[in-house]
């Protein structure tokens, strides 16, 4: 499922489509968003280095991390940025994102860090944050100079649009991200959220705004009652490394695909698997009845064990297939092979038999059993 | 107005024939959306479908006053007369199917017609205001014969990136000015909006605001269960739902056979509702049901067709 999302921001848009937007939505509970974050950048990247996507570059809009986290971060899945063709910007609008620094030293109270000069290639401060038009404008021109005009298109990267959100309006960063969408050049575009740090309608704004919202949950959720149970601790540690990983993606024919898996974080990343059957989704499905639909351990040997009256045993008798026609004698005889293979058999196996009540027995106005 | 599905976008589907119908009738239309450049979903227009049968009836020009919201009661009069008879000469019958394949074509999209405007940047909903009334004001009702009809279609009207959608009375102020206005005009208007953006009490007194309120819904792909609940769920792809029709001047209430509809695309080209059939459930005694033809399939008396 994770692959199917980077594969779809690979392919981008479609002549005439809005380009595929990706939400991470991720809550206290279960906190992989920027790891997920990460993971898709760094596979779209490999992409883009490649050659084998739409876009011919990638703008990363880094709030909640500095830039040479990134770099880092790139550099660790072997992907260097600084040599690679200039395929990848950073918007650095996390150094200094209201223009602090220039006004404290205008102020004269301060004198610039010569260590701050972070002035690599790949980085660009942007100091006003506040106004998500001079946003726009910044990634529109980063992502046209990464790849020239024409037909090409970029891919942007939103680290955390809380950080957006905090600055300005809902409406005008829903502006930013729906324009950024309806470009001409903008082959995909995705970001993360952190959804407990906004009221709902922000975050059903974002999956209004997106074609696929990916969220994380905890895969157990812990008693809410005893905090302090060790029970409750070690689920709580379990869920610090496991998760569930649900998508929904929006289908060109107006369906919505919904695929889960799990997701585990390790030394090295993330990784994703299927869900363990638990049978937690199919629960939904089974229909709640009184009765147990299903068979436990016991019943289901004995079930194995059944030797159904006319099936060939492979032990030489021949084969006695019931077909209505036989004379009653016939019949009598049957019935008492039968019954001593049966008997024989239950001292075999000493589980299961076929019990059956004839409709015609009953007397009583109960509907007729046939257990195995 | 059409309550939208933020997962699908099937509400375009319902605005297209709208926009479509209007303009092949004549009947100028005002387009507003939240996109900078609403012209381009022009290009989306679909034109009418050439027409399956020859069938003529007489137009009964009382019929027509009667319907404000015009082609939302045509589904509900059968299929005899679905097929109104226009003149032969150059002019459309009056139809509700559309060829979403093949473009509406441009003499249609001139600007008298259409009108477009962006909601995107206005601050406050006055512009849009004053758009409509001066449309609306072409199209007084007259008493007496049927003069030109006007068609307003609004996009998405509380879409996040417009910077009034957290204006929440200001919109609900503006959709009951906009309705009096229609009211008191030869015109008809289609307004879709995502409710799942709105505050759940604002979601409602929208709802009330409305003469006909039709939601749409997405459905999930693949669903295995959904499949063997209904009939023909290989081919849906969404479900429509009518809350209400408008009563508008009468006492007797529109009772409707079924109120939700599956939204399928027939050869990706047609628009087409159909009832919900239900699947014959497994399990049930033997053959009866598996063999039936009635049950499967797409019933043809139900057939509600654009």
């Amino acid at each position: 499922m994770a692959e199917s999302i980077c594969r779809a921001l690979r392919d981008g848009a479609l002549e005439g489509e809005h380009a595929p937007a990706l939400t991470i939505k991720d809550s206290i509970a279960s906190p992989f968003g920027f790891h997920v974050f990460c993971h898709v950048l760094s596979q779209l990247s490999s992409f883009i280095l490649a050659g084998k996507s739409q876009s011919g570059g990638l703008v990363v809009v880094s709030f909640s991390r500095s830039p040479s986290f990134y770099l880092e971060l790139l550099k660790n899945k072997g992907i260097d940025v600084v040599s690679s063709d200039k395929r990848i910007q950073i918007l650095d609008c996390y150094s200094d994102p209201l223009g602090w620094k220039d006004r404290l030293i205008e102020a004269g109270n301060f004198t610039a860090l010569s260590h701050e000069a972070s002035n690599s290639s790949t980085a660009n401060v942007l100091k006003d944050v506040k106004h998500m038009d001079k946003l726009y404008n910044s990634i529109v021109e980063r992502g046209k100079g990464l790849i020239g005009g024409g037909k090409n298109r970029f891919s942007v990267a939103i680290d955390s649009v809380d950080e957006m959100s905090r600055h300005a309006s809902t409406s005008s960063v829903a502006g930013l991200l729906s324009n950024l969408r309806s470009h001409d050049q903008v082959s995909s575009i995705f970001w993360l959220l952190h959804s407990d740090l906004h009221e709902a309608r922000v975050a059903a704004v974002l999956e209004y705004l997106s074609s696929m919202v990916t969220s994380l949950e905890p895969l157990h959720q812990p008693a809410n009652g005893h905090r302090g149970d060790l029970e409750n601790l070690s689920l709580i540690e379990h869920n610090l490394k496991k998760g569930k990983f649900h998508v929904r993606i929006k289908r060109r024919n107006g369906r919505v695909r919904v695929m889960s898996e799990e997701v585990h974080i390790e030394q090295s990343g993330i990784s994703f698997t299927s869900l363990s059957s638990e049978g937690a989704i199919n629960q939904g499905l089974v229909p709640k009845v009184q009765f147990s639909l299903e068979l436990s351990e016991k019943e289901r040997i004995d079930r194995a064990n059944v030797v159904l009256p006319f099936e060939h045993q492979g032990n030489g008798k021949p084969i006695q297939i019931y077909d209505g026609r036989r004379s009653l004698a016939d019949s009598k005889h049957e019935r008492q092979v039968a019954a001593t293979e049966k008997v024989q058999t239950n001292e075999d196996s000493g589980g299961g038999e076929i019990i059956y009540f004839r409709d015609s027995d009953d007397e009583m106005p109960e509907s007729p059993k046939a257990s195995i | 107005m059409v309550m939208e599905d933020a997962e699908a976008p099937h509400h375009m589907l319902l605005l297209r024939n709208f926009m479509s119908q209007g303009l092949v009738h004549n009947q100028p239309l005002l387009y507003a959306s939240p996109a900078i450049d609403p012209r381009g979903f022009l290009g989306t227009l679909p034109s009418p479908a050439a027409s399956k049968d020859e069938k003529s009836h007489k137009h009964d020009p009382d019929q027509e006053k009667g319907l404000r919201i015009a082609w939302q009661y045509k589904k509900y009069f059968g299929e005899s007369q679905l097929n109104f008879d226009g003149q032969r000469d150059g002019k459309h019958e009056y139809s509700n199917e559309f060829d979403l394949r093949k473009p509406l074509e441009r003499h249609f999209l001139s600007a008298q017609r259409v009108d477009c405007v962006s909601i995107q940047d206005s601050p406050n909903l006055s512009a849009l205001q004053d758009r409509s009334a001066t449309f609306l004001s072409q199209y007084p009702r007259n008493d007496g014969s049927i003069s030109c009809a006007g068609r307003i279609a609004i996009q998405s009207f509380s879409a996040p990136q417009c910077a009034y959608s957290n204006m929440e009375w200001d919109m609900l102020s503006f959709i009951r000015s906009l309705k009096s206005m229609v009211r008191s005009s030869n015109a008809v208007a289609l307004i879709t909006f995502p409710p799942s953006l709105l505050s759940p009490s604002f979601c409602k007194r929208w709802q009330h605001m409305a003469d006909t309120l039709l939601s749409v819904k997405a459905i999930p792909d693949e669903d295995k269960e959904l499949s063997q609940l209904l009939t023909g769920y290989q081919d849906m792809v969404g479900f429509l739902n009518v809350h209400k029709v408008a009563r508008i001047n009468t006492q007797v209430p529109v009772i409707l056979d079924a109120t939700t509809f599956s939204i399928k695309l027939q050869k990706r080209r047609f628009l087409v509702l159909e009832c919900l059939n239900q699947a014959p459930v497994d399990g049930s005694s033997g053959t009866s049901y598996g063999t039936s033809g009635s049950c499967s399939g797409s019933s043809k008396t139900g057939n509600l067709d654009f």
